[in-house]
């Protein structure tokens, strides 16, 4: 008995010894990733290139050495990317140090909002639109309007509909990273066998019901694949009549017919009864939280697709560049104006616990401005916001990323003017009433008009609390 | 073990038959059943060894049609210049670690509540359990504010130093099994003169190996898991953990490397599947009591 | 009473050696409480350190409107009332919860003790079996594990393959309200290696004399697991239960990672919907009152199960 303990004893403490051992020539190479911090005599070389003027400027140009903090989500190659463009922009200014933390999707609100309630909030943020309303009237994000004026953050190569969706209460708070905008992917292969012809810029929510059943009476897959009943298509849909799903003031729905949303939930029901399109049943069974590889238009279960128009480049790799696609903007209500809008894929955004917002806002001007920075990024984040930088890079981008770019500037021309950022308590309307309502509806247990009546009065009451 | 009675030649043969036939049914069934369980894990490694491209045509396959080793190579080299070489050290410091510390003064912690009757023991047992009936969601925020008011994010403090202080989980398991051991054991080494610390290291801390070894595999194996602490606490890719690293692999909205996903998720596996393998012969050497009765 | 030598209470030790010269009633008792706090004093630092104030101030947030992002603002009862009343997400994470709790944690349980049995024994490869029935358990929750579960229940998936050679026309497993929580209950099943695991620990630890005893006496198989093996587990079995019962009502990794909650919410477990509240709506005070009810309910269940286990419990310390 005592020597079987011995020898665990001994298999226990000569485990900790060899990782111990192994930890420090693994602590070597971790620091070996981290930049040189030294204020050498490159850094005096960097202060010039820094923009001058603004009241912070002055100490940022003495080139005394500065920890940034940056944090974003994504995946692998955007980690890998972002990664690289900040060790060039730590090449170009050696007294900035840069630290980063990146996350998944599904874990960076739990961990920046911890760091929010604990004062730990990094310099730069990533930001989605859907949060920088709430988060700059909770007095968590720094208006950059100083720091565009002054030039630290250059923005005259950008188009001031690129820059409206960071504005909230007037004041500009966040940084476009690349723009997008809601498309309708088309399989130009299957629209081919099927002999159906590519519907024009200003199809309908009839005309796609028609081809809808076209194809699928010809190819026998689902016309339509993943989320056709998403949340962004019901605000889409009121803002092709000129209004939005929220009110402007963001204490009730922006909305008073909710014949609109009947309209198409109905056309939804009919198409999905006929099997022209994939079952919600089918959709939460196998492509709940589906990549691009999975997408069922990518193994060709389908021939339709929506998402934002930056996620046409993992779509299109997946499928592989032998195929076709062809990417439209939203079918509109018949009668109706462009659905579309130019939607901030993804912001960046200074927290106000920043003890340097003027470093942090030059960081986001070398997101915005610097041709090499963006040639790493790979306008992966979307189309970038800079002319000059989208035209430098634009020729060396692949076929997807050019379908992106002509498509963004395609729809860019007529369409709508960026809606006001999601009052306080959008997300709990669209998680907590519009989405079950929605499932109630696709189940069949719901009748449309009584969904839309119970989506008004749920979602007023929460928005209600917005009244000052 | 030393009652080799002998029983008639013709008997024993019978009885050897018997017992082969039900060691093939007892083979079988049991293999049987083992396939169903892990037929997910042979899926994951199948998985990690097919090409990008095979991945999500060949989904149900469990043969790949072209073997590459491209994913693990992919998947170890991690997110700019931070390799999997990193992410392991820092795991095997957090469960090693963790471990160790939570499995003895788990024990300790154990041994008060089972067999000392103090004041106040019933409340501080309702106490114990009432710390796992409170979701971490929202106890984390605070948590996290204490440790960052202290200066230790970023540290290993706030992921190791509450191992220290027991789990409940551990205190209770190991309670139930000193509960289990007779008494008679600890009134006879304190008739020999032991106190409550030489009772707890030399009767009941040798006859609980099995829970201990148990608590050791599930403690190394939670911390291994744990994603949510190292997630708020260490705000440093260099410090992140396996589990974590795995986490930040995949993005719905982004292109994903499903094939080093899959390579990373397997080969991670393989440290707390060596440590079950050790460990669990200990649990079928089995524990007499018999040695410390006479 | 004590001193007789061969009845030696609980109050009869002190820590360190025992001294030979006779104590007095009060002091053995102070000695006890001395030792009792010493022992439990690294959980007890422990929980004044990192548990006592986050649950208090979890406690104040309940009756607070804190959105995490700015500061707490008291509400009084206004969370309980809108979760109670106004709220119909909030009912159908409970009916899920209890739902998965009545038929999860029994069937995991008994499959957890029936495969201990099986591998409690002497048997060459048994370790390898033990470590391919421990395997699902090991795999956890992870982001593969979401993927390849519904590969398996997907339209095209193994399970469907199955039923099909069966005649049973394919079903979408993850998508019907009906079928989905099942799915998820399976998966819990599936991974039952770590009670399994304390059930063996168990096994191991029950003295092998009492099993020669037994046979010496004639019994055998069932007699002997009926009259030995069930009640020296109990102290184990009632174990497991308040664990299993426990976790059982917090269940949140396989409902986040593969369902979501949907459809219907059929599989919004009460923790998951607790996690959504607090951070995807950052309503940590929501949350928080979520949680104290689940922890008085637990409380409750797990008060009863104590309750009972003085009629089904054996230990060998009787009267402890």
């Amino acid at each position: 008995m005592p020597g079987r303990n011995n020898r665990l004893a001994v298999l226990v403490i000569s485990l900790i010894l060899m990782f111990v051992a192994t930890q420090c020539g693994g602590g070597g190479s971790s620091t070996a990733q981290a930049p040189s911090q030294a204020p050498a005599s490159g850094s005096q070389a960097s202060a010039t290139q820094a923009p001058s003027g603004g009241q912070a400027a002055s100490q940022a140009s003495s080139g005394a050495p500065v920890e940034l903090r940056l944090t974003w989500w994504g995946s692998q190659d955007r980690h890998d990317r972002t990664i690289k463009a900040i060790q060039l922009f730590q090449q170009k200014h050696p007294n900035i140090h840069i630290t980063y933390e990146f996350s998944s999707f599904n874990d960076y609100l739990t961990k920046l909002s911890t760091q929010a309630a604990g004062g730990a909030l990094p310099d730069v943020m990533q930001m989605d639109y859907a949060w920088i309303a709430e988060w700059s009237q909770r007095g968590l994000l720094v208006p950059l309007d100083d720091y565009t004026k002054n030039g630290t953050i250059n923005v005259s190569d950008v188009d001031p509909s690129n820059l409206n969706g960071g504005v909230v209460d007037g004041k500009l708070v966040a940084i476009n990273l690349g723009s997008n905008s809601q498309n309708w992917v088309l399989d130009a292969d299957a629209f081919k066998k099927a002999g159906v012809d590519l519907p024009k810029d200003d199809w309908t929510w009839d005309d796609f019901e028609k081809i809808s059943t076209a194809l699928h009476g010809k190819l026998g897959n689902w016309a339509h694949g993943m989320a056709i009943a998403d949340n962004q298509l019901w605000k889409s849909l009121y803002l092709s009549q000129g209004a939005w799903a929220f009110a402007k003031d963001g204490t009730q729905l922006g909305y008073t017919d909710d014949k609109p949303l009947v309209d198409w939930l109905n056309m939804i029901l009919r198409l999905q009864k006929a099997g022209a399109v994939m079952p919600h049943q089918e959709e939460l069974a196998s492509y709940a939280n589906a990549s691009p590889e999975q997408s069922p238009t990518v193994t060709s279960k389908a021939d339709m697709e929506y998402f934002w128009s930056n996620q046409i480049t993992s779509f299109w790799k997946a499928a592989g560049d032998n195929r076709n696609f062809v990417e439209m903007p939203l079918p509109r209500p018949t009668g109706g104006k462009s659905a579309n809008y130019i939607k901030p894929g993804q912001f960046f955004s200074i927290s106000s616990q920043s003890k340097h917002p003027q470093e942090a806002a030059m960081f986001i001007d070398f997101f915005t401005n610097d041709v090499e920075a963006n040639q790493i990024l790979g306008a992966e984040r979307g189309v970038p916001i800079s002319n000059k930088v989208r035209d430098a890079i634009k020729p060396q981008m692949g076929k997807s990323q050019q379908a992106m770019f002509d498509y963004v500037a395609r729809v860019s021309k007529d369409a709508q003017p960026v809606p006001p950022a999601d009052p306080p308590g959008a997300t709990d309307v669209i998680n907590n009433v519009y989405k079950p309502l929605i499932d109630q509806v696709l189940f069949e247990q719901l009748p449309p008009d009584q969904a839309a009546k119970q989506l008004r009065d749920q979602a007023n009451a929460i928005l209600a609390k917005n009244k000052k | 073990m030393a009652q080799a009675t002998l029983s008639p030649t013709l008997a024993k043969q019978a009885h050897l038959r018997r017992e082969r036939t039900r060691s093939l049914v007892y083979y079988v069934g049991v293999t049987l059943l083992a396939f169903i369980m892990v037929y997910p894990i042979l899926w994951l490694f199948a998985s990690s060894l097919k090409p990008s491209a095979e991945i999500w045509t060949t989904v149900s396959s469990l043969i790949p049609r072209t073997i590459t080793w491209e994913n693990y190579t992919n998947g170890w080299r991690g997110f700019g210049g931070i390799s999997f070489t990193t992410f392991y050290m820092n795991s095997f410091i957090y469960a090693i670690v963790g471990t160790i510390g939570s499995v003895l003064s788990s024990a300790i912690v154990a041994y008060g509540f089972s067999r000392i009757r103090f004041f106040g023991r019933g409340f501080w047992f309702v106490c114990l359990l009432m710390t796992l009936m409170l979701p971490a969601q929202v106890t984390i925020i605070p948590q996290y504010i204490a440790f960052s008011k202290l200066q230790l994010l970023n540290t290993w403090w706030p992921l190791l130093l509450p191992k220290f202080f027991g789990g409940a989980f551990f205190i209770f398991m190991m309670m139930q099994f000193i509960r289990g051991i007779p008494k008679d054991l600890d009134e006879a080494a304190f008739i020999d003169g032991c106190g409550h610390a030489g009772i707890f290291f030399r009767i009941i801390l040798p006859l609980i190996v099995p829970a201990l070894i148990t608590a050791a595999i599930f403690s190394f194996y939670w911390t291994w898991e744990d994603f949510l602490t190292p997630l708020v606490y260490m705000n440093k890719p260099n410090l992140y953990t396996v589990s974590l690293a795995l986490r930040s692999f995949a993005d719905p909205s982004a292109a994903t490397d499903w094939g080093a996903v899959f390579a990373m998720s397997a080969l991670s596996l393989i440290p707390v599947f060596i440590l079950f393998v050790i460990f669990q012969r200990y649990l079928v050497e089995g524990i007499s009591t018999s040695g410390l009765k006479g | 009473m004590a001193t007789s030598g061969q009845t030696i209470s609980d109050e009869a030790r002190g820590v360190g050696r025992i001294s030979t010269r006779p104590v007095s009633r009060r002091r053995r008792r102070n000695l006890n409480n001395l030792a009792g706090y010493l022992f439990i004093s690294p959980w007890l630092i422990g929980f004044f350190l990192f548990t006592f104030l986050p649950m208090l101030a979890s406690l104040y947030f309940a009756f607070t409107d804190y959105s995490i992002l700015s500061p707490p603002r008291w509400v009084g009862l206004a969370n309980f009332e809108q979760m109670f009343f106004h709220d119909p997400r909030y009912w159908k994470s409970v009916q899920a919860t209890f739902y998965y709790v009545f038929a999860a944690v029994p069937l995991r349980l008994a499959f957890a003790l029936v495969v201990a049995m099986l591998l409690n024994n002497y048997r060459p490869g048994v370790g390898i079996y033990r470590a391919a029935y421990y395997a699902p358990s090991v795999i956890g929750g992870s982001v593969a594990v979401a993927v390849m579960w519904r590969q398996i229940f997907g339209t095209q998936g193994v399970v469907n393959a199955l039923t099909g050679f069966l005649g049973i026309p394919p079903v979408t497993w993850l998508g019907d309200p009906k079928t989905a929580i099942w799915t998820l209950i399976i998966l819990a099943v599936w991974q039952f290696g770590s009670p399994m695991l304390i059930f063996l620990a168990g096994l191991k630890q029950i003295p092998k004399e009492l099993y020669e005893a037994a046979s010496m006496d004639g019994a055998h198989g069932w007699s002997q697991f009926l009259h030995i093996t069930i009640p020296m587990l109990t102290p184990v079995i009632l174990f497991n239960l308040v664990m299993q019962m426990i976790s059982g009502f917090m269940v949140f990794t396989q409902a986040f990672i593969v369902t979501g909650g949907a459809p219907l919410d059929t599989t919004l477990f009460y923790a998951l919907y607790l996690y959504q509240r607090a951070f995807v709506n950052f309503q940590m005070g929501y949350a928080s009152a979520m949680a104290w009810v689940l922890l008085i309910v637990v409380a409750l269940f797990t008060a009863l199960v104590f309750r009972s286990s003085s009629a089904w419990v054996h230990y060998e310390t009787e009267g402890d």
